[in-house]
């Protein structure tokens, strides 16, 4: 009894953030003994489909998405609503969660992670935890040898998950980070009115694109 | 007072559904200028997270659905109504798919706010937001506490805040009263 069913809730598909943090999870799985996870993406139609059946079917099951407007994305609260059938059921899986966001602290990701430790409780599952990453949209940019140390965490939290049933809470807490600014780091961002790190970026990408000029714009300001 | 609601009731013909358009009435009929927009009549394609609306034309989504509409009305409104059934713990799949849609209102540029990382205004007025839940067989006071925190930090990223929420189980003529003295 030992089958992990993926799922990735990225609107990006493929090519995501939470996919490739749910790889690494996987990857700590098969490490612990488990056997190799089926990967569903929800952006997918045809995925989405299978993902209600495949749920049903697995031992252990770990959502994974990005912060969207402060809850989950609209894609998968869909696939949530989904799930209904499922309430109450006897042998519903094992449910786990990853949460990644592209704010510095984690504190945003909690109020989602409190919905979806009671939504496991609903369905009654058993709840595995919430693995909470801020920063995320630094992924894209960075080489992969730079989130060595993550990679690492999340093999631990996937391993753990199979030999233990749930993830690590003390790598949980190293892969959250900081929970919120330290003061030096308020002073400091306040101070310069603009985080230089998340300008840099942007910046970039809008040049790129030819859209400097048109940064400031606000289509909708006339009525 | 310009007052806006997003109707998040995918099924025409429910009882929440009514309860929503007879808040509307309720207000209308005290004076206020009241515009309904029933979401799931609406052209709502869904955030892929392209980084369009923030990195190639800034401030408005490429796909050029119809969340232009949703986005116009917070901006130029003194109150936006979320009005959705519960479903899961949560407002419907319908509402948050629009909601996702409403990034390009704000820049992707940082501002440090009561201690936290949050985004920059685009826009120098946001409307104030309220909550307005069909609760389901199922809900607890729980399910409302944890949907009325997440929607209040979506509101804080939109640069304005959720400032009333209420669940339809009260006489729709009540809660249009309180709606209509938040703002």
């Amino acid at each position: 009894m030992s089958s992990l069913l993926l799922l990735n809730g990225s609107p990006r598909g493929t090519r995501s953030n939470s996919m490739k943090m749910l790889t690494r999870v996987g990857e700590g799985w098969v490490h612990g003994g488990g056997d190799e996870p089926e990967v569903l993406h929800l952006a997918l139609e045809q995925d989405r489909t299978r993902a209600v059946e495949a749920f049903g079917a697995a031992d252990t099951v770990v959502l994974g998405m990005p912060l969207y407007a402060d809850s989950m994305p609209g894609l998968v609260m869909g696939f949530i609503e989904t799930l209904a059938p499922y309430v109450g059921r006897e042998g519903n899986p094992r449910f786990g969660f990853l949460v990644q966001s592209g704010f510095p602290e984690a504190l945003h990701s909690r109020p989602l992670e409190r919905y979806l430790a009671k939504l496991a409780t609903r369905l009654g599952c058993e709840y595995a935890g919430t693995i909470v990453r801020p920063g995320g949209e630094a992924l894209q940019v960075m080489p992969d040898r730079a989130n060595k140390k993550l990679w690492e965490s999340l093999r631990e939290v996937g391993k753990s998950l199979h030999v233990g049933g749930e993830f690590d809470s003390l790598v949980l807490s190293r892969i959250a980070g900081k929970e919120r600014l330290s003061p030096t780091m308020v002073r400091v961002m306040s101070l310069a009115s603009k985080a230089p790190v998340t300008e840099f970026y942007w910046n970039g990408l809008l040049k790129k694109n030819g859209a400097w000029g048109k940064r400031f714009d606000a289509p909708y300001a006339s009525a | 007072m310009k007052i806006t609601i997003f109707n998040g009731e995918p099924d025409a013909s429910s009882e929440f559904d009514a309860y929503v358009h007879e808040v509307a009435a309720q207000m209308a009929t005290s004076g206020h200028n009241v515009e309904t927009i029933d979401l799931r009549d609406l052209d709502i394609k869904g955030c892929s997270g392209c980084w369009g609306c923030w990195a190639k034309t800034p401030g408005e989504c490429v796909k050029r659905d119809d969340t232009e509409q949703t986005c116009r009305a917070v901006v130029h409104s003194d109150l936006v109504v979320l009005a959705a059934p519960m479903v899961m713990g949560f407002t419907s799949a319908l509402l948050k798919r629009m909601a996702d849609q409403m990034i390009p209102l704000v820049h992707p540029y940082g501002l440090i706010e009561g201690g936290e990382m949050h985004h920059r205004p685009r826009y120098e007025h946001y409307s104030l937001m309220g909550l307005l839940l069909g609760a389901g067989p199922d809900t607890d006071t729980e399910d409302i506490a944890i949907t009325q925190k997440m929607w209040s930090r979506t509101a804080r990223n939109l640069k304005t805040r959720l400032a009333f929420t209420s669940v339809a189980d009260r006489p729709a003529k009540e809660v249009a009263h309180e709606l209509a003295t938040v703002a």
